[in-house]
């Protein structure tokens, strides 16, 4: 495995970086062990990108699932425009090409003192660093009538996998007419545009197959993102199709009756013929239960390193990180387990780091060949992440711009996959 | 003109780069690039959106400062462009020409 890597990285470097190499090796009595928890967007990039970056590091990647489903891309699915093993993704790459030990097991502990992580199935591994990518959480206590038995007749589909192919197959046996009620969940949550998305996806396979029925979207917030974008495109390709109430129209969520399939507001109850309700979210439940996430239900952590802040040694990335102005984006996820993983090879390795470089990149479809998005810039300020600059699609933009983002969105999609789980030399 | 004046920029950069370690070029480079790889397949691989591979570090440094200038639109090649120093785009702009040379068939 060790030759692999060396292989890999002198591949990847080309001769030019032969003669530094040599010494650094030498010079490494033992390799440093990095683990790390959770195969998301996060831990894979993270783990890919601890290996290339210090051939010397021995990195782990601990996730009980054979594969992983990304939950954005997921509202295409839904419309019929793709299917879901086109967003499923495997490991084999990061084992075989970057020397990656992947370990398919739940983690049941993590001991910040003996510095071990502990797997369901028995043993112990021992780290120098340990990179934590647990992703969300849904907080069912905030939700009445809401909890786990519930997603099976009431899916969430926050989780892609079975959770969407629930939603796909009751809408697909919904009767035209019916009404789709999407329950909205408040800030913070995963990917902030693509509750709206969904909406948009969901009412176009309606315009192809049951035109005569309705989208109803009820909000715990009064506002949500891009929302000039959506209510454009709304009016341009879905018109009388879809309703957004915002809390302070209905007064709020109060409650879901699964046996009714209905949504109580403060002010009204609203049946559904399918139902999709968003719960609230906070970290992965590894998270809340290794003492990283602090009143917010998140994970504070350094801006630069990602290391909680709670934690010495436990670096967060992904969803769960409290990273300031960054949102819970696959993207960011991505942009901040780099950051993270230089900043552990440096640390371990005596190596330069650089100062990280951390940004946001949404595409957001409003239609098959209507897509916008949206790139943001960040930087560590004084203790936490701010945005620099914010480029945003506009409304006015024209159909021929707006086709182009979303032929870019599906090249993203396959370079981002590459990006994350290896496929590519890089 | 101001387009004039930011390329001889990038071309006096390269000169005072030779100063540089390799090392240190290397390492910047590689987490530099690792930025690109986001978005753009490095592995000389096309679609929507185009390869950043088989161009000299010149074209590709000129590049990111015509996104910079607003020059080429893109508002997520200007967010990246606006995040790079002079001296961080000639540093990925050399990387990524010289990875061109090590991709496989």
């Amino acid at each position: 495995m060790k030759s692999r890597t060396r292989r890999e990285f002198v591949y990847l470097t080309g001769a030019m970086a032969l003669a530094a190499l040599g010494p650094r090796l030498a010079a490494s009595e033992s390799k440093a062990r990095v683990v790390v928890v959770g195969g998301g967007i996060g831990g894979a990039t993270a783990a890919k990108y601890l290996a290339v970056s210090a051939p010397t590091i021995e990195v782990t990647l601990v996730e009980p699932k054979p594969n992983y489903t990304t939950c954005f891309f997921s509202n295409l699915y839904l419309a019929g425009l793709c299917s879901l093993d086109s967003l499923t993704h495997g490991y084999e790459t990061l084992a075989q090409r970057y020397g990656i030990n992947v370990i398919h097991d739940s983690v049941a502990a993590v001991d910040p003192v003996a510095k071990t992580v502990g797997l369901k199935s028995g043993p112990k591994l021992t780290y120098d660093r340990v990179v934590v990518a647990p992703g969300i959480a849904f907080n069912y206590d905030a939700l009445a009538g809401y909890d786990e038995a519930a997603t099976q007749v009431i899916p969430h589909a926050w989780n892609a996998g079975l959770q969407t192919q629930l939603l796909r197959r009751q809408l697909e046996s919904m009767e035209d007419g019916g009404v789709f009620v999407l329950v909205a969940p408040p800030n913070p949550f995963r990917c902030p545009p693509a509750p709206y998305e969904r909406a948009s996806l969901v009412a176009y396979y309606f315009k192809q197959h049951k035109p005569r029925s309705r989208i109803l979207i009820l909000d715990a917030k009064d506002s949500f993102n891009a929302q000039d974008l959506f209510l454009d495109a709304w009016e341009r390709h879905y018109r009388g199709m879809i309703e957004w109430l915002p809390a302070q129209f209905t007064g709020g969520i109060k409650a879901i009756d699964v046996k009714e399939r209905s949504v109580k507001t403060a002010s009204e109850t609203f049946k559904a013929a399918v139902a999709n309700v968003i719960p609230p979210q906070r970290a992965g439940q590894f998270a809340q239960q290794n003492g990283l996430v602090d009143q917010s239900g998140w994970c504070p952590i350094d801006p630069i390193t990602f290391e909680s802040k709670l934690q010495p040694g436990i670096h967060v990335v992904g969803d769960a990180s409290s990273a300031g102005d960054m949102p819970k984006s696959a993207f960011v996820a991505n942009s901040q387990a780099k950051a993270c993983a230089f900043a552990i090879a440096a640390a371990l390795t005596g190596s330069e780091r650089q100062s990280p470089h951390l940004f946001n990149t949404c595409y957001t479809h409003l239609g098959p060949d209507d897509a916008v998005s949206n790139a943001v810039s960040f930087k560590p300020v004084a203790g936490t992440i701010k945005i620099v600059d914010n480029f945003v699609s506009q409304v006015q933009e024209s159909a021929e711009t707006r086709h182009r983002t979303a032929r870019e969105a599906q090249s993203w999609y396959a370079a981002f996959m590459r990006d994350t789980f290896g496929y590519a030399a890089f | 003109m101001r387009k004039i004046i930011a390329v001889s920029i990038a071309a006096g950069s390269f000169i005072i780069l030779a100063d540089r370690s390799q090392a240190a070029d290397r390492d910047g480079g590689a987490q530099l690039a690792a930025m690109c790889a986001s978005c753009h397949r490095l592995d000389g691989g096309d679609g929507g959106i185009p390869t950043i591979l088989g161009m000299s570090p010149e074209m590709l440094a000129r590049a990111m400062l015509a996104y910079r200038s607003r020059e080429r639109p893109s508002h997520i090649m200007r967010a990246i462009a606006l995040s790079l120093s002079d001296e961080e785009i000639v540093i990925v702009a050399r990387y990524l020409a010289a990875l061109n040379k090590q991709v496989r068939p």
